[in-house]
Order: structure tokens, then sequence, then C-alpha cells
């Protein structure tokens, strides 16, 4: 038996879904933030009884006719694969527009019953629903939920069990339309029907009309003049929090003023590589260094930095679920708007900070296709988690651990968005015009700390799976390849190793960007493809003698060492900076990519958007060197190096230059070819 | 002795790592260990096909 639970986006589905499967799906305060069909079996305490029942969460939609990937998601499932039950959940604070889909959903004939969600709310408000009267006048069974907090679930599963097999009559059936003229008179006379059945059944204590406390805040946060400022607050904030103070206390541990030191994740993780190297003390020094620095400094490298990636998440999560992230689209629309994207592009960007790769799924709650697949293509310009141990390093080793340069990179990523975005529109010859951004501000709410606790959980067991299995084979390949020559015998100088030489001809390419040319940054780029977090793995297992300099575990410098490392590197700060630019902006990793072809669904524009993402890191990493070289007064190295460089910006310009000229040629002659119609 | 130890631990380790990206790709995840990635494996036969409509 499948039970698919239905309803507008941020109804709660997700919710109801998670307390009756026992999942921790994710969940949020904002609409859109399930894209795709999940499905569970039921909890057997919700059961009673039956066996086999599969509760299905589909994307949140308005109406049966959908305008976006993820509402078609839901119109075909409920046509198509027939579930024996829906369960329609009802936003009760915003009845109106929910029963417009209802309704729809009661066309359909499949037994519907209506959970009456988010009742804690209603019942705040003193605003009264006549549940009875309501599943009169629909003709099917209402219960009131809420969600949050399980009440009312075990009457909801148990009605909806009994509910199975049976059939469903509508109590209104809209007119077949024919044209959109129809299409709009039908839907007018849905909403009239339904707006018959709100003024009967509901008793509002505080009209919708009235101003509330949450206004006035929405006033402040979505201010023209204080919106963006206050959103640079609270960002930098929550890096400051999460990078320098709480996560990095439980990173590197605390000692107190009585010199009993409690000992953070990296020591612990430090000690675990000494005490196995104890254990190895008389094996084979290859096994040894196989072991202690590709396996555990491997794993380690990314678990070291665990502490500051879950504060992060723990932080968002909060911010989320209190509903501000939602107001952050708001305040963001009118910047985007102006290089052709909206404020719905904002919530992937978010997302992306997290993980490219949700950020990149979330894309599909855009109606409008160009702006979908810019966004898609843009989004993974947003730092996410993997990229933080390399800005961390580069931070930390070069610029004495300043924070402006994380924090600076989230703002960079923006404008490298913005300037993206207008690269797209000039390529594809869009032309901005008016466009109204609408969005569904959520209620603002106590965030729930047990949620985002969840979230955060989730999100650092994910970081230690990847940290052992890609991270450890990754880091296991380098170590070997680092070790071996081509003939299979260890090499006694890395330089001659099959890693060397296989990433030698790569090193000329970034010599620009660097100012050397080193295999090392070679190496190391060419993995961060695989996963970003490699970058820093190589580079301390490829540059010798950066082994003693970097603790593998938590993949940052040894205190006090932050220039023996840039003697190691050889290379200068504004290098090291151009190097951390080029990273950070060239695409993060193989999974992004593929998330960017399910989405953008265009091989065009898949290729286009890498093109784009490795000419944008390229150009940009190359010009911090260059003009940093020249502002600071210090060597370019060999003259071919900017040449090169500038040879690769003028290349991928003209390239950008070509490509909208076509596309206005394009545009120019199709207006011809309109005009000539018309006359 | 140490040394068979240590080679039989090195194939245990990545064996297994590896035993698990393969299994993870198969069942359809896209980016191995992101939470996320379940919802969606990013192959259409998860979806029922409804990821290609519209």
């Amino acid at each position: 038996m499948r039970i698919a639970l239905a309803g507008n986006p941020n109804s709660g589905k997700t919710t109801m879904y998670n307390v009756l499967t026992g999942r921790n799906e994710k969940v949020g305060n904002w609409a859109g933030v399930t894209v795709d069909k999940i499905e569970s079996p039921l909890r057997k305490k919700y059961s009673v009884g039956s066996e086999g029942v599969i509760i299905v969460d589909l994307p949140g939609a308005y109406s049966m006719s959908p305008f976006t990937s993820e509402e078609s998601i839901t119109s075909d499932y409920v046509r198509n694969a027939r579930p024996d039950v829906i369960v329609n959940i009802v936003d009760s604070t915003n009845l109106s527009r929910s029963l417009f889909f209802t309704t729809q959903l009661l066309e359909i004939g499949i037994p519907v019953v209506v959970a009456l969600n988010k009742t804690d709310i209603t019942d705040k408000r003193h605003n009264k629903i006549n549940t009875k009267l309501l599943s009169e006048r629909l003709g099917c069974p209402v219960v009131s939920t809420s969600a949050d907090d399980g009440k009312g679930v075990d009457k909801l599963a148990r009605v909806a069990l009994n509910s199975a097999g049976g059939t469903q009559a509508a109590p209104f059936v809209g007119k077949k339309a024919t044209d959109r003229a129809s299409a709009e008179k039908a839907d007018r006379e849905r909403f009239a029907f339904v707006n018959k059945i709100v003024s009967a059944v509901e008793t509002r204590e505080t009209k919708a009309s009235d101003l509330g406390i949450q206004d006035k805040i929405d006033d402040i946060l979505t201010n023209k003049w204080l919106g963006i400022p206050i959103f640079a607050v609270v960002m930098f904030l929550v890096f400051q929090i999460s990078q320098s103070w709480l996560g990095a206390w439980i990173a590197e541990g605390i000692v107190f003023e009585n010199g009993f030191e409690l000992y953070g994740l990296v020591t612990l993780i430090d000690m675990l590589g000494a005490w196995v190297a104890g254990l190895m003390e008389g094996a084979n020094p290859l096994l040894t260094s196989l072991i202690v620095d590709g396996i555990i400094g491997g794993v380690g490298a990314v678990v070291g930095f665990l502490p500051l990636v879950m504060v992060m998440y723990f932080l968002i999560a909060l911010l989320e679920d209190l509903g501000y992230m939602a107001r952050v689209a708001v305040v963001l629309d009118p910047v985007f708007k102006r290089v052709g994207l909206s404020g719905r592009s904002v919530i992937p960007f978010v997302i992306g900070t997290g993980c490219a790769v949700p950020g990149v799924m979330a894309c599909r709650t855009i109606r409008d296709e160009r702006e979908r697949r810019a966004t898609a293509m843009l989004a993974p310009f947003m730092p996410c988690g993997a990229k933080l141990p390399v800005i961390s390093l580069f931070a930390g080793a070069f610029f004495g651990e300043s924070r402006w340069v994380g924090v600076s990179m989230y703002f960079v990523g923006i404008l490298v968005i913005l300037l993206g975005a207008f690269v797209v529109n000039s390529v594809t010859g869009y032309k901005a015009r008016k466009s109204y951004f609408i969005m569904e501000l959520p209620e603002y709410k106590a965030p729930s700390v047990s949620k985002a606790l969840i979230s955060m959980c989730q999100r650092g067991w994910s970081y230690i799976v990847k940290a052992g299995t890609v991270i450890l084979v990754c880091n296991f390949a380098v170590h070997l390849m680092q070790s071996y020559g081509w003939n299979l015998r260890p090499v006694e100088n890395a330089g001659d190793s099959i890693l060397a030489t296989a990433a030698f001809p790569f090193a000329y390419l970034f010599a620009p960007v660097v100012g050397v040319v080193a295999w090392q940054f070679a190496a190391a780029t060419i993995t961060g493809f695989i996963a970003k977090e490699n970058v820093v793995g190589t580079l301390a297992v490829c540059f010798v003698g950066l082994e003693n300099l970097i603790n593998l575990d938590e993949l940052a410098m040894l205190e006090g060492t932050g220039a023996e490392i840039a003697g190691v590197m050889a290379i200068s700060r504004v290098a090291a900076l151009a190097f951390l630019v080029l990273n950070l902006f060239t695409p993060p990793c193989f999974a992004a990519i593929g998330a960017m072809n399910a989405e953008i669904k265009s091989k065009k524009w898949l290729f286009g958007g890498i093109a784009l993402q490795l000419g944008m890191g390229y150009s940009l990493g190359f010009m911090v060197y260059f003009f940093g070289t020249l502002f600071t007064g210090a060597g370019f190295g060999a003259a071919w190096m900017p040449i090169l460089g500038w040879t690769v910006v003028l290349v991928f310009t003209l390239t950008i230059l070509l490509l909208s000229l076509k596309s206005k040629r394009q545009a120019a002659e199709k207006a011809d070819a309109k005009a000539t119609a018309t006359v | 002795m140490t040394d068979i130890i240590a080679i039989a631990v090195i194939l245990l380790v990545v064996g297994a790592a590896l035993g698990y990206i393969i299994w993870a790709k198969k069942k359809g995840r896209r980016c191995i260990g992101c939470p996320d990635s379940k919802g969606c494996s990013g192959n259409c036969s998860s979806c029922q096909g409804n990821c290609k409509t519209k």
C-alpha cells in the first residue's frame, strides 16, 4: 500500500514524512526544500497491523497544472502511479491557498485525507477551524495535526489506512480549459468555491491584513538599505563562530588556566597517528608511510576540519529554521535581477555553501528555464564545505590566520556569480525585462535546536564517510604514485615519481598563476576535481619537507611555521592567493558536474558552464597573480608566464565576445524575420 | 610479520573504501556520503521516469 503526502510548498510534508517513517530527511522553513520524490516504510507504531505500507513524500505543488519540474513530479506521480491514499497536508495558517490544490486532488478519485497541519500556530493566533464542517464540505476526512510536535499523527495514520481502497467524490469539478482565458476563468471559479468554504469554516481573530511583529521584523531585515549589510554581518558571525571560536576550540582543544588541557579532535588524530607509527616501528618505511601519512593522514585531513564545518552547518540550519534564509532571497532579489537572475536563485547559492551538489539540485524550483540553467552553472562558484580546508590552509600559512581571507572568499563568490550571470546573459542574448519575484515568506519561529543538531550530524557523518572513502582512496593513490616511478620501483626523488611526471605538463599551464613551474600545484589542482579537500592533502604529500610543517591530520600549518611553509612551497603570498582563487572558482568536483548535467539537461549549456567555470577560475587566478605582483613589485618569473596567462585570458574573453556577437546577430535576424512576417 | 599485518590492513581499509564507493555508485548515489544525494540518485530510474518530464 502506498500513501502519498501531497500539498503546497512549506506546508510541513517532509516533517510529517519524517514523523511517519522515522527518517531524517532535510526539512527547512522555506518553500522548495524537497525537489524530488522520496519514500520509506511507515513506522510499525503507526501501521496498526497493516503490512508493507510505504509513505511517499512528494515535492510541494500549488496546483495540478505544473509550472516547475518538481511540481510536475508531484502531478505525474499522483496521476500515473495512483497511490492508494493521498494525505493532503494543508497549511492551516493559509487555508484558502491550500484548499485550491485540495479540490484538484479530490477530483482524481483517489481517497484523500486532509491533514490540517501547523495547528499549533493557528491555536497561538486564536484562530479556529471547524474541522467537522470542513470535512463535510470537502467530502473527505480531516484530521488536525502538528507535525512539529507529532500531535494528531497517529490518528492521521489510522484514518489514512482505513481510507485505502475506497472511492472519492469531488465537491467541485473544474471545467476543462481549452485556452488561457478559460483556464483563468476555471481557476477563478475554483477559488470562489474554496473561499466560500473557508469563510464558513474559519474564524480568524487576527486578520491577514493586520500588521504584526513579524511584519515589523521583516521591515528591517528586508529593508532596501539595511537588508544586505545585515546579511553580511550575519554571515560574518557565522564564519567567525565556526572558524575562529567554537569550531576552532573543538578542533584544536582548550588549555585551561590551571594547565589542564582538553584535547581537540586534531590532537586526538595526531596521537592516533603517532601510536600507529610506534606500533609499526620495525616495518618497511614505505608501508609505515602509506598507513600513517596516506591512510590516517588522509582521513584525518578531512576529519580534522569536521568541527569547523559542523558548527557552520549547525548555525546555517538554525538560520534556515528561523526563517531568515527565505528573507535573504528577498534582500538579494534586486541585485540578482539586474543580471537576469532572481531571488529564487539565492536558495541554491545558500545551499551551495554546504555542498555544490544539493545546491545545483535546488535549481529545479526555478520556473524559467534560462534562469534555472544559469543558476545551476553559477551555483558551484559559492565556496562549498569541501573548499574550507583549502581556504583555511592558505589563510593560515600565508596570511597569518587572517579571517578576512575566508570571509572575503564568500563575498568574492557572490561577485563572481554576478559576473558569471552577466557573461551568460551576453552569450545567450538575454535582455533584462521587468519581472516580479513572488515568494511566500515563512513564519518566523524559534529555531529547533534538535533539528539543527540532526542536520549538523547528518552532514558531519557525510563528511566522515567521504573522508573514509573517496579522500582515503585518492590520498592512497597519490601516495603510491608519489612513491613509485614508472618502473614500479620506489623512487629516491619525488620528482622522478609517476605523479610528478604525469603532472609536469600541467605545471606549465598553471605556472602563470603561481609564478613557478611546480608539478605539485598541478597535481593538487587535478586531484581537487575529484574532491576539493584533496588539494591540501596532495600538497602536503607532494612537497618534500612540507609534511613536517603541515599537520596532515588537521591540514593546517604547525604553529609558527607559516613562513617555512611559504618557503617550502616557494611561492609568494600573492601567488598563494591566486592559487586559492584558481581552486575555489574552477569546477568543484565531478559530482557537481554530474548534478549540473542532470539539472541543465542540455549538453551545450553543460559544456558552456564547465568552460565558464574553468575560464573564470583560471582568469581570476592569473589576474590576482599578475596585478598583485605588479603592485607588490615582485618579479614575474619567466617572461613566458604572463604571456601564456594573458593568452588564456584573451582567448576566454574573445570567445565570450564572439558568442555574444553571434547571439546578438541571431536575435537581430529573428527580429527582422518577425517584422517581415508581420508586414 | 609486521609487514604482512601492515599489507593486510592496507588491503582491508582500501578494499573496504573502494567497495563502499562501488556499492554507493550502484545505488545511484551521485556524491558519496552526501545526505542530500540519496533523495534523487540522478538517474531517472529512481524517479520512475518523472525526471524526464518537463
